[in-house]
């Protein structure tokens, strides 16, 4: 049983001309699995977390979330940007409670909610700050508490760590996968980064250049609690290089 | 004690350095005080009208009148501003008519106001409406149409739904501008009610300018113009606090210089 089944999907979006972002894209994904979406910019990555997610309608093809068609954006369903969008008029706590907001959670069970995940995500102390408040790793966190504050099943992460530093970067591709663990979701994570993509995944897909489509799927058989230290290892040099021949091979 | 040690005594130079240059000319008839009153006679006439009373009726009506005239732009200008943003229908039938009758000065439609309402406290109403509903309007457009859309992405991929949007999201999203609009307003409903008040009232503080004016009481005339001023920095006051109680998070974020 697939939670993640992509069958043929195309989109072109018709702006001033036609543009084929994806086209013949196919992707199954397991329940739990963390996938990372790999590929030269403009491939259309974002493209299909937008399709995937509901928040762009798909030219032909379909996708299922868990045996259903998609129709539109459901909570179920979360996704983190890379620039972050939080309500900047919203506390901390105020944003990671939006989602129980609008499902009409009730008040206490809303601030249960928020409590857990700002505690999950390390921001206990920060529940009244605004964002501008906040760095953007921090930022980078209170999103992704936003999103897991509606028990997502999936997790779209579109190039969350982007425009972050790289130390916190790595912090943060540490915390996630223990988020990723405790949180118990499917992460379809799209990166630029090859090494980020080996260390937090089961399955790096490499992506061809526009109009997108899946040329390679490489699972990454290294064990988990993954550390840091493996990044240092023949096992991951050699993913890394595997990856970089067909990220190369499109650009 | 406070408050007066906060003071910035700094502030008060430059128009105490005018009083008192003012008042010389004035004492040395160096300018003849019938057009150059001194200061000391302008606020002994505007302390002539504080204590007899008079003065109060004026501001009162003034302030009625341009304050019925801002609620009831605010209230058009906010109505109409999310109607034209939200449909691309009612954006096509008003815009072409927002931007004929924006650029008619106010002042221009005076007369047909007149005509119109007659010259009682409707046509003074109808053009502080006229004055005040264009910022409100057009801010309240721009601000709903420049929610970024990745935004409302965001939103709507957490569950929110057409009605949400619009209170959660779009509206919050641009209430800065929204209420830079109203505060912009304030400041015209002064602006228009002073002078239409001086083209033709019996009451007001525009009327006591001009009446003042006419009846050579130049004292007055200038003690009128000081009230006219403490008004508008009242109003000014009044819209700047209400601004940042509202909008706390945004007044913060622009004063460090960064945006969210």
């Amino acid at each position: 049983m697939f939670i993640i089944e992509a069958q043929k999907v195309c989109k072109i979006f018709n702006k001033r001309e036609e543009i084929t972002a994806i086209e013949n894209f196919s992707l199954k994904v397991r329940e739990n699995e963390f996938v990372s979406i790999i590929g030269p910019s403009g491939c259309g990555k974002s493209t299909f977390l937008l399709l995937a997610a509901g928040l762009e309608s798909i030219t032909s093809g379909q996708i299922f979330i868990n045996g259903s068609k998609i129709n539109g954006p459901d909570p179920k369903r979360a996704i983190v940007f890379q620039e972050y969008l939080l309500f900047p008029w919203k506390t901390v706590r105020k944003n990671v409670e939006f989602g129980p907001l609008v499902r009409k959670v009730m008040k206490a069970e809303r601030r249960k909610i928020s409590d857990k995940y700002i505690k999950m995500v390390g921001l206990e102390g920060f529940e009244d700050r605004y964002p501008h408040e906040l760095s953007g790793g921090m930022k980078q966190r209170v999103a992704i508490a936003r999103a897991l504050a509606n028990e997502p099943e999936v997790l779209f992460m579109d190039e969350p760590f982007g425009s972050l530093d790289s130390l916190t970067r790595e912090m943060l591709q540490s915390e996630l996968l223990q988020i990723w663990t405790e949180a118990k979701c499917t992460v379809i994570f799209v990166t630029h980064s090859i090494s980020e993509a080996v260390y937090l995944s089961d399955r790096v897909v490499v992506m061809s250049r526009r109009p997108g489509r899946i040329i390679a799927d490489i699972r990454i058989n290294l064990k988990r609690p993954r550390l840091r230290e493996m990044l240092s290892t023949p096992e991951f040099s050699e993913y890394e290089r595997k990856i970089r021949e067909f990220v190369w091979a499109q650009v | 004690m406070r408050i007066l040690s906060e003071f910035n005594f700094k502030k008060i130079i430059s128009p105490l350095f005018i009083l008192i240059v003012c008042e010389i000319i004035g004492r040395t008839r160096l300018i003849d005080p019938f057009f150059f009153p001194p200061p000391s006679a302008i606020f002994k006439s505007l302390w002539q009208m504080t204590i007899t009373g008079e003065i109060f009726p004026h501001i009162a009506i003034s302030v009625l009148r341009a304050v019925t005239g801002y609620i009831i732009a605010a209230a058009a200008g906010l109505f109409l501003g999310i109607l034209v943003a939200g449909s691309k229908l009612f954006e096509n039938i008003f815009d072409p008519l927002i931007e004929l009758i924006r650029p008619i000065s106010t002042f221009a439609i005076v007369p047909v106001m007149f005509v119109w309402f007659g010259i009682g406290n409707g046509s003074k109403i109808a053009i502080i409406v006229k004055a005040c509903f264009f910022p409100i309007v057009l801010n309240t457009i721009a601000g709903i149409k420049g929610v970024d859309l990745r935004l409302i992405q965001a939103a709507r991929s957490l569950g929110a739904n057409g009605r949400q949007l619009w209170t959660m999201v779009l509206i919050p999203s641009a209430l800065p501008m929204i209420i830079t609009g109203m505060r912009i307003s304030t400041a015209m409903s002064m602006l228009a009610i002073v002078g239409v008040e001086m083209l033709a009232a019996d009451s007001g503080i525009g009327f006591l300018v001009i009446d003042a004016q006419r009846t050579f009481a130049t004292d007055r005339m200038f003690a009128g113009i000081i009230v006219i001023s403490l008004m508008g920095v009242t109003f000014d006051k009044i819209a700047r606090f209400v601004q940042q109680r509202i909008l706390s998070w945004h007044t913060d974020t622009s004063l460090a210089g960064t945006s969210a």
